[in-house]
């Protein structure tokens, strides 16, 4: 049991130390949210002079002027009381409210293109290495080859080629502007056609590392002695393939999975800036450019709890698979 | 064009050049997804499709006193008169009708409309506009404006507010930029704080729909001046500059405001499409000039400035950076155009000169001690004339200009370097005044007088030591001269030209003797917009309104004109 207590003691020092960082790094970087809303009301012909300044500071809480140890022990209790501020850069909206908006296009978008890529990856890889050497082997080099590719140029492409000129999917948004949100037919299909292109790109660039992991794993896990008694008991091939040999080497990729499972919350900034999606990586981008230290803070926070929360499953599960990892420590 | 340009650029600016492909390509699919969306969304000719260079989702909040409002001044909540920035002359009456001040300005007499509804059918009284300004006064932030008045109701139709001080100056914000809210409505409500997600208002137009990625107006059916002839405005949000030409392209826009590719051809390249340019602000290299306040570095010499002045090539930069669109400047800022009357007749130039006077420039600099070193650069005491200039990242248009500027320069023996910062970081130079060049545009006020820019960007009042945020007095001008003539221009009524005129000459020559921001150039904002599916939209020859799709409360101004002509 004190296994345990000890890896969740760890996850907590980790998690303080995430918590104060993500506290910290926002603060360190140049720029206001005064200001800046200020400029963007320039831009867009109003009217600025000191006493718009004014208003704008009383109004965003402009005035820092609390030394920073108590702002960090604000931001702490805060934290632990589910309030995450607002994003000054929608004002008033809570940043719990902008992020829970966001994330759900995230977490649909993004989770099901990496456990799309987990499952074919894995899958073709075990065939890959089910028979090294024959003509199978010629996928590893182009699955990594897509994966060696620059995303966004992968992802510009297939948008040139598939959404403007053949025209069959749209390579812009979540959704179709003319329907409304809700969960009916006719606007769950327009989510599912607008996100298959991004999940695409994202499976066809991520496909290759697990491609090549389950293969490789796979060669090694075929010269293994209960291979060989399964094969002298006379058993199917498909049996041995999927019961013995393929089980066995996808151990390693199932920890990697849970773990990039984590990341899939952060989403991918690129990917949603390519196809104008309305997930968190825009709203993070959002925030950045308008100084806007609450999402930020509330974003990275989510991402620390989800990866964090990842690593900890996998750290308990294999605690519980693998009593190894458990007598060692 | 700056404003709108740079807003829309943003997203370029901070993601890596990489990224900035990204978008431009991302462009491309707008043609694909723009035609097949377009089919549901915007081809209904009475529908207007336009695209504020919104990037990403809308977050609901019409609250007109919100600094992210996504909409609802001018086409929901109405101001007493609308004041076009463009041309002198008297207001638009909306829910005023006429008013008058007193002799000495600390008294506005305000006469309502009559038998004006609130689009939920409650009436509107002169107990709405006083609870409006009172909700200034009570709310501090949301007071952008500094109203400080004390409203009085005559009767239902007439209000009348007193000022501690004349106020002259200050008529067109609190008759033109200031909302009227229902009372009945917000005296339970925060204005502050909420997002009036229901707006109700006595504007030409209601909010029909609200969703993440697009809203829409409908025609007021009980405006009291008729129901719009145009029945639905659509806001799209698209992904950014290159989308939204994109968008145009396909004909999925109707309205944009902002450059695309081939400016002088857009009514070849977009059929149906026609454009509009307007010159409202001024181009201008902005230098941390005062240094009383703190600013380091050569160009704190007012001769530095002046040779940068005559070192211009300002047709090589209109043609190269800005496609033609911008036009002459005056180095006393007032507008050559919109405040010709003002014009004074005692500068050295009534407009900046389009090509170089090397000659002049080194003069000036000599005279000024300045020696030229065998680089070919001119120093004085040891101090070389070599500064930086601070342009965002990504704002082509400025980086092109300021890269010709430096070409130019050093043909006068200046260094100039450009040097490329984030928005962020930029911004918060800007306002420290830790820069020692910068590229930026000069803005306007609430009316056609230029008494609001020489008031917002030369007056003491509006700056600050370096090391203090301001808005807008960047370059840490102060002048007594200029501050007591704005002082005056404040105590006289606006409409009184003649007794204003030795006040205006007296600033232009002292910012023009000064030059605390170099005039560069008028810069253009460029709208595209449908004339074949709408008549009625403002051309240069008849500029009803500023003709920007995100100028408020202008738009509703232009939508209340259009008419559908059904195709």
């Amino acid at each position: 049991m004190s296994y345990f207590v000890r890896k969740l003691g760890f996850y907590l020092v980790a998690l303080w130390a995430a918590l104060t960082l993500n506290f910290l790094i926002p603060r360190l970087m140049p720029g206001n949210p005064v200001d800046v809303l200020l400029a963007k009301l320039q831009q867009r012909g109003g009217i600025v002079d000191a006493a718009t300044r004014r208003s704008y500071e009383l109004l965003l809480g402009g005035g820092t002027d609390e030394p920073i140890w108590v702002q960090y022990g604000n931001y702490l209790v805060n934290l632990a009381k589910g309030d995450l501020g607002i994003a000054v850069s929608v004002f008033p909206t809570p940043v719990s409210e902008v992020i829970g908006q966001a994330l759900p296009w995230t977490i649909a978008l993004v989770g099901i293109a990496t456990i799309l890529s987990f499952i074919l990856g894995v899958g073709l890889g075990a065939i890959v290495g089910w028979k090294p050497g024959t003509w199978l082997d010629s996928l590893v080099p182009a699955t990594t080859l897509l994966a060696a590719v620059p995303y966004f140029w992968l992802a510009l492409i297939l948008v040139l080629i598939i959404s403007s000129t053949w025209q069959l999917l749209p390579g812009m948004g979540g959704y179709d502007v003319v329907l409304s949100p809700g969960w009916n037919t006719e606007f769950i299909l327009s989510a599912i056609e607008y996100g298959t292109l991004p999940a695409l790109t994202i499976v066809l660039s991520s496909i290759g590392g697990w491609l090549l992991g389950m293969r490789n794993m796979m060669v090694s896990t075929l010269s293994e002695d209960y291979i060989l008694t399964a094969q002298a008991k006379g058993l199917r091939n498909s049996r041995i393939l999927g019961g013995y040999a393929a089980r066995n080497a996808a151990l390693p990729s199932i920890a990697g999975f849970a773990i990039s499972l984590g990341f899939v919350v952060s989403g991918s900034i690129i990917t949603e800036q390519v196809f104008s999606y309305p997930g968190i990586g825009s709203k993070l981008l959002q925030a950045v450019q308008n100084s806007d230290y609450a999402l930020m803070q509330g974003i990275f926070l989510v991402i620390t709890l989800a990866v964090l929360g990842a690593n900890l499953l996998v750290d308990l599960l294999y605690g519980i698979i693998d009593p190894r990892t458990r007598a060692r420590s | 064009m700056f404003r709108n340009v740079s807003a829309k650029r943003k997203g370029a600016a901070f993601v890596a050049t990489a990224a900035a492909a990204v978008l431009l390509m991302t462009g491309c699919s707008a043609s694909g997804s723009g035609s097949s969306g377009g089919s549901g969304s915007g081809s209904a000719s009475d529908t207007l499709v336009a695209y504020t260079g919104q990037a990403g989702d809308y977050q609901i909040n019409f609250n007109p006193y919100s600094p992210s409002t996504i909409g609802g001044p001018g086409e929901i909540f109405e101001p007493l008169f609308y004041y076009n920035q463009l041309q002198s002359g008297d207001p638009k009456p909306l829910l005023g009708t006429e008013f008058s001040w007193n002799e000495d300005g600390t008294v506005l007499s305000v006469t309502l409309r009559d038998g004006v509804k609130w689009s939920d059918g409650e009436d509107f009284t002169a107990d709405d506009v006083a609870f409006s300004l009172n909700l200034l006064k009570e709310n501090p932030a949301v007071n952008a404006i500094g109203f400080d008045g004390e409203v009085a109701v005559v009767d239902p139709t007439h209000v009348t507010i007193t000022f501690p001080a004349p106020a002259f100056v200050n008529g067109p914000s609190i008759l033109g930029r200031t909302w009227i809210v229902p009372e009945h409505l917000w005296k339970d409500i925060d204005p502050a704080t909420d997002v009036v997600a229901e707006p109700v208002g006595t504007g030409p137009f209601v909010l029909g729909e609200f969703k993440a990625q697009a809203f829409r107006y409908d025609a007021n059916p009980t405006y009291w001046d008729g129901e719009p002839e145009l029945k639905h405005v659509r806001y799209v949000a698209l992904s950014g500059n290159q989308a939204g030409a994109d968008a145009l392209a396909a004909g999925s826009i109707d309205w944009q405001t902002g450059p695309v590719p081939d400016m002088a051809n857009v009514e070849k390249n977009y059929p149906g499409y026609k454009a509009v340019t307007v010159h409202m602000n001024q181009v201008a290299l902005f230098t941390c000039s005062n240094a009383e306040l703190g600013c380091e570095g050569p160009q704190t010499d007012p001769a530095v400035r002046q040779a940068l002045y005559y070192a211009m090539d300002r047709d090589q930069i209109n043609s190269l950076a800005f496609q033609d669109t911008a036009a002459e400047v005056s180095p006393g800022f007032a507008l050559p155009e919109r405040d010709a009357a003002l014009l004074s007749d005692s500068l050295p130039e009534q407009t900046a000169p389009m090509s170089p006077d090397v000659d002049k420039a080194t003069q000036i600099l000599e005279a000024a001690g300045y020696a030229k070193g065998s680089d070919g650069i001119y120093a004085k005491d040891g101090v070389r004339l070599a500064m930086s200039v601070r342009v965002v990242t990504g704002w082509t248009d400025y980086i092109t200009a300021v890269d010709l500027l430096a070409q130019q320069a050093k043909a006068v023996g200046i260094e100039i370097t450009a040097l490329q910062s984030s928005w962020n970081e930029w911004t918060e130079v800007r306002g420290l005044g830790e820069y020692q060049l910068l590229i930026d545009s000069v803005t306007q006020g609430p009316a056609a007088d230029p008494y609001y820019m020489y008031n917002e960007f030369f007056s003491t009042a509006n700056t600050g030591p370096v090391g203090q945020s301001v808005n807008p007095g960047f370059a840490r001008f102060s002048d007594p001269e200029v501050d007591a003539a704005l002082a005056a221009l404040r105590t006289s009524n606006p409409t009184d030209v003649e007794s204003r005129k030795p006040h205006y000459d007296i600033i232009q020559q002292k910012i023009a003797a000064n030059l605390p921001y170099i005039p560069v150039l008028t810069g253009g904002t460029t709208s595209e917009y449908n004339a074949a599916k709408f008549s009625g939209w403002p051309t240069e020859e008849d500029l009803y309104a500023v003709p920007a799709v995100w100028s408020r409360p202008d738009s509703s101004q232009v939508f209340a004109s259009l008419t559908p002509t059904g195709k």
